[in-house]
């Protein structure tokens, strides 16, 4: 396995631990989910080649994929109200540790800003942790002369919106939640676009975003509860994708039934 | 104007300069292109009102007959254009027999609305045929007329050809309106290839090409304002250009313009020094014949495309 696919299948392998916590499936409903997900990474412990299990290639992916998967990993605490163990809190912590936080100075590169986007939001969750306080990330605001509220090119604003979806909770206020209240149609834009290029992935964070501004009381200028039947019947079953749309699925129904009915496993 | 002159309700909206370049540049070649090969679009020698193959060339022909029939219209075009288009209207006439095979077609499918429809485009120019609007007169009043099973659009098109013929009788457009595809304002991530294209035809027949931009009801002219940006971007990146040329017209054809400068100029890009202008992104072909046949419409299409831009911002200065 490449070691692209191997962080893929990570970030996979996270992402439905969520998803299953979020249907309250999980076992013992409100179990840890990170703290196992670590401990289930190919030669996390026990292997003589790797006797500090950070070391094993493995474990290298499981961590970078706690960072992927960032606020997310806190969705079932924050739509349902389950637990969020302060064993997992500094499992996320490690997460932090093992790769640096990335530049993000008004000069960096929108993947960076981005990127910077994610951890402050993965570090406010991280915060508000009860009975954890080992938070190794300032949860300040990442330098904002950004270009978060000029929607004139939608198409790239939509897409970069789409990898700030982690930031599509109910949870977080701040600026980049302030631009999507502004831009009801250019994300609207996005995702009729997304669809349309059968880029389900990106359609279905941007209605994640559509979903919280209708949980927000705002006009949209098309009817959300349609696209994600239809994304969650063409959008294929990758965990990552089914973990947004039980995430939209909530924002919009405010019920977890609705979420019980997406594919869950990840593919082998 | 007198100062107790009524002001207008809302001041048009200008198209920008850039559209403006790119809108001349485009009919102007376009017409040049549709003129120089005419011959090309001439019906066989013999042709009688069956015709064995309608969409061969006789459908073509209407086609270019529409678009030089708006360049008059629409009275943008230099003198030397405007020369040429009259041109295009005086060759077809003549090859329609001056409108005989229009009415011998007429009279013979009475059901058939394409005699009334390719009529319509002369009529917009001041051709009349005698017997065939004594025809056209009575075939309006049958109730077989009225009842023939059409596509929502298709209705459209042949109620806005009675209308310019002068036999609109009391046709409600929107109520017509409502019946197509654009009129339910539906998802606009469901939208497919064939569908834009109705799409298109319902905005054409209900504004008659940008002569009547408030014929299209005003929820479905801020429908389309809200989604034609996301059409064209799709429709654009995979090289369907006689799509995008058609999107190009239901924008300018809107009360308030939707013309982006770059849609514009990436299209006056990619037309030809000689005015063709390619229906997608596959190689043009080298045989005229061919180039002629898979290019046409494209052509035409951005003729008029660009006729409806020009006289969309003369009307806002």
């Amino acid at each position: 396995m490449s070691s692209r696919s191997a962080y893929a299948a990570a970030a996979d392998e996270l992402a439905s631990r969520v998803l299953r916590a979020l249907r309250g499936t999980e076992d013992a409903g409100g179990a840890a989910l990170v703290t196992p997900h670590l401990d289930s990474a190919p030669g996390a412990s026990g292997s003589p080649d790797f006797p500090d299990s950070l070391d094993s290639p493995g474990s290298l992916a499981a961590l970078a994929a706690v960072r992927v998967i960032g606020a997310d990993t806190f969705t079932p605490h924050v739509l349902t109200g389950a637990p969020f163990h302060a064993s997992d809190a500094a499992a996320v912590a490690r997460a932090f540790e093992a790769f640096p936080v990335p530049g993000h100075g008004p000069s960096a590169p929108p993947d960076e800003r981005t990127a910077a986007w994610r951890d402050w939001a993965t570090a406010q969750l991280l915060a508000r942790t009860r009975g954890y306080a080992g938070n190794p990330v300032p949860a300040t605001l990442p330098e904002t002369r950004d270009d978060l509220t000029d929607t004139t090119d939608w198409q790239r604003w939509s897409v970069r919106m789409a990898q700030l979806a982690p930031l599509a909770t109910p949870a977080l206020e701040g600026p980049v939640r302030d631009a999507a209240r502004d831009a009801a149609l250019p994300l609207s834009r996005g995702l009729t676009r997304s669809v349309l290029r059968r880029d389900f992935p990106t359609a279905v964070r941007l209605l994640r975003w559509l979903a919280l501004l209708r949980h927000d009381g705002i006009a949209l200028p098309l009817e959300p509860e349609p696209v994600l039947d239809h994304i969650r019947l063409l959008g294929g079953a990758g965990p990552r994708t089914a973990l947004d749309l039980a995430v939209a699925a909530h924002l919009l129904n405010g019920r977890t039934e609705d979420v019980r009915n997406e594919p869950s496993e990840a593919p082998a | 104007m007198t100062s107790s002159a009524p002001a207008p309700a809302s001041a048009p909206v200008a198209i920008p300069a850039p559209v403006t370049a790119a809108a001349r540049a485009m009919a102007d070649r376009a017409l040049s292109w549709l003129h120089a090969h005419r011959a090309l679009g001439a019906l066989p020698p013999g042709t009688t009102e069956e015709l064995t193959d309608p969409d061969g060339v006789y459908k073509p022909l209407g086609e270019t007959t529409l678009a030089a029939s708006i360049i008059l219209r629409d009275g943008m075009a230099g003198p030397g254009q405007l020369a040429a288009a009259q041109s295009l209207m005086d060759f077809n006439w003549l090859q329609l027999r001056k409108g005989d095979l229009l009415y011998e077609r007429q009279l013979r499918h009475t059901l058939m609305t394409d005699p009334l429809e390719m009529y319509a485009h002369f009529v917009r120019c001041g051709y009349r045929h005698a017997d065939m609007d004594r025809l056209l007169d009575h075939r309006v009043r049958l109730r077989s007329v009225h009842s023939s099973e059409l596509l929502p659009n298709r209705r459209l098109a042949v109620a806005n050809a009675a209308r310019i013929t002068g036999l609109d009788h009391g046709e409600d457009f929107e109520a017509l309106a409502r019946t197509t595809w654009l009129g339910a304002t539906p998802e606009p991530w469901a939208i497919n290839w064939i569908t834009a294209y109705a799409m298109t035809h319902t905005v054409f027949h209900l504004t008659d090409w940008g002569g009547r931009p408030e014929g299209l009801p005003a929820d479905l002219t801020a429908y389309v304002r809200t989604w034609l940006p996301v059409w064209i971007d799709i429709w654009r990146e995979v090289r369907q250009w006689d799509l995008v040329a058609e999107l190009l017209i239901v924008g300018a054809c809107l009360s308030e313009p939707y013309c982006r400068p770059e849609d514009w100029e990436a299209m006056a890009a990619l037309q030809h020094e000689d005015g063709l202008m390619p229906a997608d992104g596959d190689p043009v072909d080298e045989d005229p014949v061919r180039r002629y046949k898979e290019h046409h419409h494209t052509t035409v299409v951005t003729a008029v495309a660009g006729s409806i831009a020009l006289a969309r911002a003369a009307r806002a200065r």
